[in-house]
């Protein structure tokens, strides 16, 4: 296998991406085994391999002896012809062994546009995709990441889901199945017991039923084992999680090429769109000492000369400024660059900057989200003009001439006077730049508008608000381009077919699964890669499946509707949601997780540090 | 804040060891492109907690060059890669601490002074295994014939001129042709260096070419880094 493998590899760009043997990769000798998971990530090796719960996971499953975690990527479409054409299954990187040799196989869920992969990946290795036509006890498929919140389109595929935090849940499950593993069960019989694991899901044990008018009426359990409600998994005590003490080091350059480390999970700002701020609930931190060992460890183990802090906002810190002095203590004495990448507006401190300054930057980047106040407050967005363009000004003082700004079109009461507010709001930081003394502001003032359009997703407060059709999109992003006069304002919009496909599959039920499998068999892979996007396709495949794409997009749910995720916990109360959605339609904002607690629903037992 | 845009740690150390390191790239590590490469040896003594000496301008780099670049996919154990350390270490020290921490693949087995300037590498040998759609011992005549033709014209893509079309026939240096295993092994002597490199791949899509040959498997290593008058580099 490895021989066929490596002739084939020379036809390929960038081949060190199919054949392993990176620093940092664990090989351990398969007659010690008694679990093989195979971990892939539906996406080509360098988004990947950039992931970070896939290290962490990869570390977790590995520090336990005689479990081996393998990593196993989707190959560019190049590649996947070649092993096609070669009888070449997929394999996974550590052992260059066929994923049918393996008893778990992994796939985290990160967007939607990965889902044609899973399927295409499963094809490759020449497993049946769909689970009832996996008759033997393995391997078995599972899934987990963000996307499980609402794995209904995928729940054909899979045989159970991980709900939420995977550090203690997946070593649960596999240590089920080695116990069970000598009295050879049945799928059935191991996936019964899996059921009773908080944070499994086991598609199959539940029955849905739906209204004549296509929303869904019930969804049930079908065997006594299966919770009503299958409730996410939250690690208690994040400072004690388990981190890995290594990485596996690419060869080949990856989306992001640094040393990672977790400083806190969850958000306490409650942004209305955003569903990381909900699904990741509560707000949790790691000690400074945690965070500077770990630190450490990685850098030293990976010899990367740059490490990156990684959190849903990091300014959040609660010691944010302590946490950077001591680790800058560090990474300057072994020339190691400290990156911030999620900062906010709103603390973006003088104090702060000053911190980072050494590394260098060519631009700063902002995410209002939305042109004016209002709406702001519609999304809860809760940053002021004011602090844009204080942090600005002081951007501007201290060299900087580059600006991106991040917008949202079609968010829920948007009027075209919104629109006109990105355009007023970039054109205000261009004047601002002129109004910096000469001798202090770099050269060549460049803003860039980014904007994409709003996909409402499940367990957010716009989990029931339509998406903006197509028309008004592109109403909307026309109007944008004719509000822009200054040249020094670039602006670019997201495809807008991409963000619709989202929309659907974000929110939709088991009844997407057969247009999914259709689409991907229509030739649909990589569906996240512009140039290998056929929106084309998809039509069709919904076309043929019978599938309205209103239906799932463009339509408003009621509060009391059934949601195909309302079988499914994610610890946020119903009742919050509902609350916040009518805030929104009110423009009324709610304070942040650090400000006082807002009733979401998390209880103060999960270990959030502001929970009350 | 108008030192906002200077990095740090520019102070000049003008003081730097020279070594050469001699090392192996097989197995996996054979699929790790030159550029990778470079990334991958700086990591390597980072996590061997070596020093490299950067260069002292505008924008500083960690000081290694691969003065001969080795295709994607040949496999070598005489490869070289100067590097200039910001301290005086023993060879052997050296030697055992990057490899403690090489990934799969990736050996070094001679750490020393360089003698001869990298300028003076002119040619280097292979050992080329191949099966193909005739039997070992016909590839193998073929082979023969095809280096004793008059001439050999490739196309060559030049970055100026687009393509040209190059006699490779007096550069090519046949050592040895045979068959084994049911497998055809050429030894062969070929240009390389900053002055003129030929590729193995353009040698044998050229045979393949004249002699009609279709090539299934291609196993290829660097034997040898030599000096123009055929003296062994390292």
């Amino acid at each position: 296998m490895r021989e066929k493998i490596e002739q084939l590899l020379l036809k390929t760009q960038k081949p060190s991406r199919y054949i392993g043997g990176e620093h940092g990769s664990i090989i351990k000798d398969k007659s010690k085994i008694d679990v093989r998971f195979a971990f892939c990530f539906p996406d080509v090796y360098d988004v990947g391999m950039s992931h970070l719960g896939m290290k962490i996971l990869y570390g977790l499953k590995n520090s336990v002896e005689n479990y081996w975690c393998e990593r196993v990527f989707m190959p560019e479409k190049d590649f996947e012809k070649l092993m096609r054409e070669n009888d070449i299954p997929l394999y996974a990187l550590e052992s260059l062994d066929p994923l049918t040799e393996f008893d778990f196989i992994g796939f985290t869920l990160q967007y939607e546009l990965s889902y044609t992969n899973v399927l295409a990946m499963l094809d490759l290795a020449g497993i049946p995709v769909r689970a009832k036509d996996r008759h033997d006890l393995t391997p078995i498929v599972m899934g987990g990441g963000p996307c499980a919140c609402n794995p209904e389109p995928l729940a054909d595929f899979f045989d159970l889901f991980i709900l939420g935090e995977g550090e203690e849940v997946n070593l649960e499950v596999l240590s089920l199945y080695e116990k069970m593993k000598p009295n050879n069960p049945t799928k059935q019989e191991f996936l019964r017991e899996a059921a009773k694991i908080e944070g499994v899901y086991v598609p199959a044990f539940y029955d849905v039923d739906y209204n004549t008018d296509g929303t869904v009426k019930a969804i049930t359990p079908n065997i006594d084992s299966a919770p009503a409600k299958v409730k996410k998994r939250i690690i208690k005590d994040f400072d004690k999680v388990y981190y890995p003490d290594g990485f596996v080091v690419p060869f080949t350059s990856i989306v992001h090429d640094r040393a990672v480390v977790e400083v806190l999970r969850g958000c306490i700002r409650g942004c209305r769109f955003c569903q990381a701020g909900f699904i990741y609930r509560p707000f949790r931190e790691k000690n400074i000492d945690t965070i500077k060992a770990e630190t450490k460890c990685i850098c030293e183990q990976t010899g990367y000369e740059e490490v990156s802090l990684s959190s849903l906002s990091t300014s959040d810190y609660t010691r944010i400024n302590d946490l950077l002095e001591s680790l800058v203590e560090y990474t300057d004495d072994e020339r190691i660059n400290l990156s911030l990448p999620s900062l906010r507006v709103d603390n973006f401190s003088e104090e702060l900057l000053e911190k980072i300054k050494s590394v260098r930057k060519s631009g700063l980047t902002f995410a209002p989200e939305a042109g004016t106040q209002k709406l702001r407050n519609v999304i809860n967005k809760n940053v002021t003009e004011d602090e844009i363009m204080h942090t600005c000004k002081m951007a501007f003082e201290g060299g900087y001439a580059n600006v991106k700004l991040y917008f949202m079109l079609g968010l829920p009461e948007e009027t075209m006077e919104d629109i006109e507010g990105i355009a007023k709001l970039a054109q205000d930081v261009v004047d601002l730049y002129y109004e910096t003394p000469k001798e202090k502001r770099g050269r060549g003032i460049q803003v860039s508008i980014s904007t994409a359009t709003f996909v409402p997703k499940p367990f957010t407060p716009f989990e029931f608000e339509p998406q903006a059709t197509s028309n008004e999109i592109k109403a909307k992003q026309q109007h944008l381009f004719e509000s822009i006069t200054s040249k020094k304002i670039k602006c670019s919009c997201h495809q807008q077919n991409v963000s619709i496909l989202e929309a659907v599959l974000a929110r939709g039920d088991r009844r997407l699964c057969d247009a999914i499998y259709t689409a991907w068999k229509k030739g649909c892979t990589l569906d996240g890669w512009d140039e290998h996007f056929r929106y084309d396709l998809w039509l069709e495949a919904f076309d043929e499946c019978g599938v309205d794409i209103s239906f799932y997009a463009n339509r408003r749910r009621s509060y009391d509707e059934v949601l195909p995720w309302s079988h499914l916990d994610y610890l946020v109360s119903h009742e919050f949601l509902v609350r916040e959605n009518k805030k929104a339609h009110n423009a009324e904002t709610t304070r942040n997780c650090k400000e006082g607690c807002s009733g979401c629903g998390v209880k103060k037992e999960c270990g959030g540090v502001y929970c009350g | 804040m108008a030192d906002f845009l200077v990095p740090k740690n520019q102070s000049l150390v003008l003081e730097r060891f020279d070594y050469r390191l001699t090392y192996g790239k097989t197995g996996r590590a054979k699929y790790i492109s030159h550029l990778d490469l470079m990334r991958t040896m700086q990591r390597v003594f980072k996590r061997a907690k070596i020093p490299i000496w950067y260069t002292q301008g505008f924008n500083p780099h960690a000081y290694l060059n691969f003065p001969l670049a080795l295709s994607l996919g040949t496999d070598s154990t005489v490869e070289v890669l100067d590097v200039a350390l910001l301290e005086e270490h023993d060879s052997d020290e050296i030697m055992t601490r990057l490899n403690a921490c090489m990934p799969e693949g990736l050996h070094i087995y001679k750490v020393a002074k360089p003698v001869l300037k990298h300028t003076e590498i002119a040619q280097a040998e292979y050992t080329i295994k191949f099966n193909s759609n005739t039997s070992a011992d016909e590839a193998k005549t073929r082979f023969e014939h095809f280096a004793g033709r008059d001439k050999i014209e490739i196309e060559k893509r030049t970055k100026k001129k687009g393509i040209n079309i190059v006699d490779i026939k007096p550069h090519i240096n046949l050592v040895s042709a045979t068959a084994s295993d049911n497998m055809t092994v050429i030894d062969i002597i070929l240009p390389a260096g900053c002055q003129f490199n030929l590729n193995t791949s353009l040698v044998m899509d050229a045979f393949c070419k004249l002699e009609s040959v279709e090539i299934d498997n291609i196993y290829t290593t660097r034997t040898k880094i030599m000096c123009k008058n055929g003296e062994d580099f390292i």
